[in-house]
């Protein structure tokens, strides 16, 4: 930790009782509490009429008139509605398994961080209002008065939660932190209390159909622009259809892939593959610019948000007369569209099950929803060897693979990439095994913490991934980051720059690497550079560069807890995890080069 | 006299244990999951070809119950535990938490069946199979004088200490511990701890706690033994059988009802419905079309389409 010199971790545990009494605006660190809701996008999104105008540091929030009842009221309706908050506000033991599961807790050693405390933070509340126990012990039962300084500490608390289910995923009885976290965020919205940054995104996206607020020609100028750069480095025209009616398939990609860098790279490769598709199988498909947004903030903001904002993808694919809908790389949204849009919407019946017409594979897990995952889709045309590939274009990265939070706990995707991954590229390497598939870190910037104001939450609850990734990096020389979440796309830019890891270690979409590897049909020129510009590695170099990684730790390698020398870091490593007991992941604190 | 007082204690308990414990469930039950938030653990159902995560990331209801199986049974989330030091940013798995709680829930299900042996008889073939099996532990000199320790009667208290124990070391516990939790362990440890002093060191008349027993299931009530121990034992577990709907004891019922594990990782292909879905009120074609009127009918003109070296 000391190299990097600038987060310090400080850990001190209250006792039970201090532990129920809220914070107030004075602790409220920089860096980690989040600006309040503008009064505009309040009123832009389908919230309650009350909007709270409230600067977080001061001491009146000037919280509107009965806001304890509304509260509390509120919160009744809710158990009721919820079996999910009721059953979970009654039968947390407390027994700690989620504690340090928590990246944000790690990060920052703040013990009402450990998703059981922020559980807490609801549950003290209800005992007090909605249990005898509550009302006659008071603090003995755990319970505690609704004050004003509650509500700031669930403000400050509820928004250090990136809603990542990685606590979930321990508790013996799938206590889901995040989902009490999503119900207590909606329920500050009934006294006024809003998120800017997510706020801002779903008002837009209310507006104009996409997170960002593009209009419909800054849509259609940034997909020409991804043409024409695709031209120049295949050499082939492109033409990309926006709101074409009577086309086979919907395409809707998260809003930040066809805005933002890295996300660009990831970009041209859908544009490339849907253009091989169209040229080889006839495959005709669509953009569209009011279902311009796959992802969807509502989702880790209220039911109403989150409804209001997926609503759009199937009357789009109703009036575009399509058969069926691909979704593009991103996380969120696929825990939006795997388990929350079919509930919320009536499914169009111009929609079809589908099957991939190239190899008639029945995709019969979206036999409901007709919405399928580009890499679904992708790993089934690979798996039939329906596309031409050229791994050895992606022979200048050593690739690794970053499970985003909700594609892993919110639906389950794993081998999909991983298969495409490795059908497109010759070198790739696993985390280690408690940082990935479901129990993958989050990249410490999801579910609205990707806000600027919060930066040192972010570095922080993103330290578990980076170290992580230090360690492929350091063992396998790892210098790309392969990522399926527009969000982390995002949010590695800041996080592996703080963490010391960028350059080299470089990130963007599964899609990026499908686009340098696929063969166009109609491609005649060699390609000489990735679709970042990057030159690529002639035959010689790739043999050059692998062999400098397989060669470079001829040097000695030492234990530092008792001295054993290894001339391989591996060994080292595996050494210290069976001798002393350090996981992998943390072998750098005890495997050092010999001097 | 004072034996009425805990028959009348006993079946007051019973019967706040039982009431209490339904109006829970029902209320629960009475709340809808308005979405499928399954926590899918494993690769989930695509395509055929893809090694998936059958228990873990159940598509079907049966692979659902199974999972719900080893939930209950074999505590499977707890065993996944890991430990992460934040000092060396080290992280190993660990086993101590599953260890204790297995021991204990096991064990305090065995007992709990034994004591079907007060209440019936004859005594069931499998209680008495049950109880050797239990039994296997003798010690003692043999020529002299053996005694049996019932496994159970260790594992539990190895359980109920390790579990109090991490309480008491464990800086993050002890954080989140509340009054509540500490009572309910002791509370259990006293019970078990009376059982355990009745069966080795106190002899108690086991024809009358029989009788008692009896009594108690057939609605035809005898006196209890009026025995220190003993009505200390019946007590307890009278005080946590009242105790139990209005904790977290309740826990046992609530993992059946725990959406993130009880529900199938398939509503891609399974529609799931929410009773209280709000119509929707966002953005139509035609508001959007009118926002937006000069740009979409652009595209329109460029023939839906841009780019194409055109
Ligand atoms: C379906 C049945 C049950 C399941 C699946 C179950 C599961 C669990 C699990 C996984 C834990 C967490 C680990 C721990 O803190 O020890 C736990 C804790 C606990 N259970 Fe259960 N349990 C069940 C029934 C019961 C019953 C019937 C009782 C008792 C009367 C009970 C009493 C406790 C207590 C006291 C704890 C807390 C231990 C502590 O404070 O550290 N459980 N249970
Ligand atoms: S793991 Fe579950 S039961 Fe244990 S403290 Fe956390 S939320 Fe509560
Ligand atoms: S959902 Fe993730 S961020 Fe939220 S409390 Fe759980 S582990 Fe922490």
């Amino acid at each position: 930790m000391e190299e990097e010199g600038k987060i310090k971790i400080e850990q001190r545990f209250p006792n039970w009782s201090d532990l129920l009494k809220p914070i107030t605006e004075k602790d409220f660190k920089k860096g980690i509490y989040h600006y309040p809701a503008r009064k505009s996008d309040w009123e832009g999104a389908p919230l309650p009429p009350v909007y709270t105008d409230f600067n977080p540091l001061e001491k009146d929030w000037h919280l509107p008139e009965g806001w304890k009842e509304t509260f509390l009221s509120k919160m009744d309706e809710f158990r009721k509605k919820y079996r999910e908050l009721f059953v979970w506000m009654d039968i947390c033991v407390r027994c700690g398994a989620c504690a340090d599961k928590c990246h944000y807790y790690l990060g920052t050693g703040d013990p009402k961080n450990m998703p059981v405390a922020r559980a807490e933070l609801l549950r003290s509340i209800y005992r007090r209002y909605f249990t005898w126990q509550g009302k006659i012990f008071g603090k003995w039962a755990g319970a505690r008065d609704l004050t004003e300084d509650v509500i700031k500490e669930l403000y400050y608390y509820l928004h250090q939660c990136s809603q990542c289910r990685r606590c979930s995923v321990f508790c013996p009885y799938g206590i889901d932190t995040a989902t009490i976290v999503w119900i207590g965020r909606e329920l500050l919205t009934h006294i006024g209390i809003g998120h800017r940054f997510s706020l801002i995104s779903i008002a837009a996206c209310l507006r104009s159909g996409n997170h960002l607020g593009l209009s419909p020609m800054g849509m259609a100028g940034s997909l020409e622009s991804a043409a024409e750069d695709i031209k120049e480095i295949t050499g082939v025209d492109i033409e990309v259809p926006i709101n074409k009616k009577g086309v086979d398939i919907l395409f809707v990609a998260p809003s930040g892939d066809y805005f933002a860098t890295p996300h660009w790279f990831t970009l041209m490769g859908y544009l490339m593959f849907f253009h091989e598709l169209e040229e080889r199988y006839g495959i005709t498909y669509t953009w569209s610019t009011l279902a311009g947004e796959g992802g969807n903030f509502g989702t880790f903001y209220t039911y109403k948000c989150a409804q209001d904002m997926n609503g759009k993808i199937y009357k789009e694919a109703k009036r575009l007369g399509v058969k069926w809908i691909i979704g593009g790389e991103c996380g969120h949204m696929w825990r939006d569209k795997h388990q929350f849009m079919a509930t919320m919407h009536d499914i169009p019946d111009n929609l079809e099950e589908p099957v991939n017409p190239i190899t008639g594979t029945y995709f019969e897990n979206a036999k409901s929803t007709k919405m399928i995952h580009i890499l679904e889709f992708a790993a089934d045309l690979i798996k039939h060897n329906k596309i031409k590939l050229d791994k050895s274009r992606n022979n200048h990265w050593k690739v690794t693979m970053h499970d985003p939070c909700n594609m892993a706990r919110g639906m389950g995707f794993f081998e999909e990439p991983r298969y495409v991954v490795r059908s497109v590229c010759n070198y790739f390497y696993e985390m280690p095994e408690h940082a990935i598939r479901e129990k993958t870190y989050c990249c410490g910037s999801g579910a609205g913490n990707l806000a600027d104001e919060v930066m040192d939450l972010r570095m922080r609850g993103g330290m578990p991934r980076a170290m992580a990734i230090r360690y492929v990096h350091r063992l396998y020389g790892v210098n790309y980051l392969a990522t399926i979440c527009a969000i982390d796309r995002a949010a590695f830019t800041a996080l592996l720059k703080y963490w010391k890891l960028q350059p080299p270690v470089m990130h963007g979409g599964i899609f990026e690497l499908v686009g340098n590897a696929l063969i166009l049909s109609d491609e005649d020129k060699e390609r000489e550079l990735d679709l970042r510009g990057e030159p690529l590695l002639k035959e010689e170099e790739v043999k050059e560069a692998v062999e400098e990684v397989v060669t470079a730790p001829t040097k000695e390698y030492v234990c530092e807890l008792c001295g054993a020398v290894f001339t391989d870091l591996d060994e080292c490593c595996e050494h210290a995890e069976k001798e002393h007991k350090i996981a992998k992941a943390a072998c750098d604190m005890v495997c050092g080069e010999k001097r | 006299m004072i034996g009425y007082l805990f028959v009348g204690l006993f079946y007051i308990a019973i019967l706040i244990f039982v009431v209490g414990v339904l109006v829970r469930i029902f209320n629960w039950a009475r709340a809808p999951v308005p979405l499928n938030i399954c926590t899918p653990l494993g690769q989930q159902k695509s395509l055929d070809w893809l090694p998936r995560a059958r228990f873990d990331s159940p598509y079907t209801k049966w692979e659902t119950f199974v999972r719900m199986l080893g939930e209950v049974f074999l505590f499977r989330s707890l065993w996944k535990n890991t430990k992460y030091y934040i000092e060396t940013q080290r992280q190993t798995a660990t086993k101590w938490l599953w260890l204790f709680a297995i021991a204990f829930h096991w064990s305090l299900l065995i007992i709990l069946l034994r004591h079907i042996r007060f209440f019936t008889s004859p005594i069931p073939d499998w209680i008495l199979l049950l109880q050797s099996l239990d039994g296997i532990l003798e010690v003692g000199r043999p020529e002299l004088h053996m005694v049996t320790i019932l496994v159970t009667n260790l594992t539990i208290l190895l359980g109920l200490f390790g579990l109090l124990g991490r309480r008491i070391v464990g800086a993050k516990e002890r954080a989140i511990s509340l009054p509540s939790d500490w009572l309910a362990l002791i509370l259990i440890i006293a019970t078990v701890g009376s059982g355990i002093i009745m069966r080795y060191f106190w002899a108690v008349d086991i024809e009358g706690v029989k009788r008692f027993a009896i009594g108690i299931v057939t609605f035809n009530p005898v006196l209890p033994p009026l025995d220190l121990f003993f009505l200390t034992h019946l007590t307890l577990v009278s005080a946590l059988l009242i105790y139990f709907p209005f904790s977290k004891l309740v826990h046992a019922a609530g993992i059946l009802f725990s959406p993130t594990r009880n529900l199938p990782n398939n509503p891609r292909a399974v529609r799931y419905i929410n009773p209280w879905n709000p119509p929707y009120t966002g953005i139509s074609w035609e508001e959007y079309y009118e926002m937006y009127k000069d740009q979409l009918d652009e595209i329109a003109e460029r023939g839906y389409k841009v780019g194409g070296g055109g």
